[in-house]
């Protein structure tokens, strides 16, 4: 009886955290932040990277490589990384080698070079408007990043593709997977 | 030497899940246009007196996610410049600590609304006679949007291009059974003085049978013990591990000869829950940085 009363005034407790922190929380709020000021004891960090924006070449001529700018945020591929300020993030990126059209009878070849990605360590900015401590980055061998004081970390992504002189026209897609995981745990 | 308590009170189990689900709940309006779903806790513990454990999976956009649950083996190693990578290994897998083999998750895929929360489930069957310690594996949850549509043909002779992203959160999943013992060894140290900093790079073993995580903390002091800088990184050692501390110099009237002084412990870590983790010993070390 006496732990089902204290497991209701938990409940309580709990609840009512979470609509103070729902309610009155700034909207950018951290998930340190918030834990801090709901609970003293532990941080339970959340990591979550988001897509903020696709690799984009634009349209393409046949027989003419076109290349995607690392400053333009319309062409840039950007994600965005998002966990606890101050914590180091391993990232790795798994890159196409090809697109293939839809019915996959064509492919065309796309490529990254060593200095296509950058890493910028704070959440705020975009491709256009980092920070001015970005690192230039080898997309094949991402240098793990610490988190900045707004929990998060952008990285940037270019690339070349190489459409041939008869590259078949019509729509060309591939992948691209960016896998994160904390380094300290 | 310290054996885990794996099975907390139902209150405690109560207020962690709380204190998850407000975290995600903090961290759901920074997440806009494409994002990726959102996972937690960022570690998952299991054990041989409770074999099961769970994770909540939210997807914050207001567009359906496909979601699918593997798992993977990959530990956080180190380059000599102290540089870390987990690099993530699905098969040919030889390290007598992975339990990639012998874990289920429920379910493996989903496709999840927008706004909608699943909570995913494991559990382990351990080969029997297995000797004490951990057993490590990564959780790899990958999402994508679950209708990719392709670019449409802007005219007869054009090529479109539509790159699909697809993001995985690697989650690490211990399993322990026994008798636990965490232990560090500092085998090698080296210290590099530059012109505006010194750098050292601090070479760890791990003695025990559970990874040793904690806390490295390094600092620059001058003659009289003031504090110069300080580096403070959260350590994960499974096997060997190499990490490099960036301790600049700074303004101000400190007295040489300089030295530095490292710290390891693995108290203080205010991201895991108390309940998960293993005291081990401390180490203190000292020397020259001039």
């Amino acid at each position: 009886m006496l732990r089902n009363s204290k497991l209701r005034l938990g409940s309580a407790i709990i609840i009512a955290a979470v609509m103070v922190a729902v309610i009155a929380g700034p909207t950018t709020v951290s998930a340190q932040e918030v834990a801090t000021g709901a609970a003293s004891a532990n941080v339970l960090a959340v990591l979550v990277v988001t897509s903020v924006q696709d690799l984009n070449f634009g349209d393409v001529l046949q027989g003419v490589p076109t290349s995607a700018d690392i400053d333009l945020v319309t062409e840039a591929a950007d994600f965005l990384v998002s966990g606890a300020a101050g914590y180091e993030v391993a990232l790795y990126l798994q890159l196409p080698e090809f697109l293939w059209n839809t019915t996959n009878t064509d492919r065309m070849q796309i490529a990254f070079s060593s200095t296509d990605a950058e890493i910028d360590p704070l959440a705020a900015g975009d491709a256009a408007t980092k920070s001015g401590t970005e690192t230039v980055e080898d997309p094949y061998n991402l240098t793990a990043t610490t988190l900045g004081v707004d929990n998060g970390a952008h990285v940037y992504l270019a690339g070349t593709i190489y459409p041939a002189v008869d590259q078949a026209v019509g729509a060309y897609s591939g992948d691209i997977v960016l896998t994160a995981a904390y380094t300290g745990n | 030497m310290d054996v885990v308590k794996s099975n907390p009170s139902p209150r405690k189990r109560f207020f962690r899940r709380g204190i998850i689900i407000l975290a995600i709940l903090a961290l759901a309006p920074l997440l806009q246009l494409s994002a990726s779903v959102l996972v937690a806790p960022t570690a998952v513990f299991l054990s041989d007196a409770d074999r099961t454990g769970r994770m909540t999976i939210q997807n914050p956009t207001d567009k359906p996610k496909e979601v699918s649950i593997f798992f993977s083996f990959g530990l956080p190693e180190s380059d000599s410049l102290g540089n870390v990578q987990v690099l993530l290994q699905d098969s040919g897998v030889t390290d007598t600590r992975s339990a990639v083999d012998w874990l289920k998750a429920f379910p493996r895929k989903m496709v999840l609304a927008p706004g909608a929360t699943q909570v995913v489930r494991f559990v382990a069957r351990p080969p029997k006679d297995l000797p004490d310690g951990e057993y490590w594996a990564r959780i790899v949850v990958r999402s994508q949007e679950s209708q990719t549509s392709l670019p449409s043909q802007a005219g007869d002779d054009k090529i479109t291009t539509k790159l699909n992203m697809i993001i995985q959160t690697a989650i690490i999943l211990k399993y322990r059974t026994g008798n636990l013992v965490a232990k560090l060894d500092v085998v090698d140290t080296q210290v590099v003085s530059l012109d505006s900093a010194v750098n050292i790079f601090v070479n760890m073993e791990n003695r025990g049978n559970v990874s040793y995580v904690g806390i490295l903390q390094g600092r620059l002091l001058d003659a009289k013990n003031r504090e110069i800088s300080t580096e403070r990184i959260n350590l994960a050692v499974y096997h060997s591990l190499i990490r490099r501390l960036h301790l600049p110099f700074a303004e101000g009237n400190f007295q040489k000869p300089y030295h530095v002084e490292i710290f390891i412990t693995n108290e203080g870590r205010k991201d895991l829950d108390p309940q998960n983790m293993i005291v081990g010993n401390k180490i203190l070390l000292t020397m020259a940085a001039d």
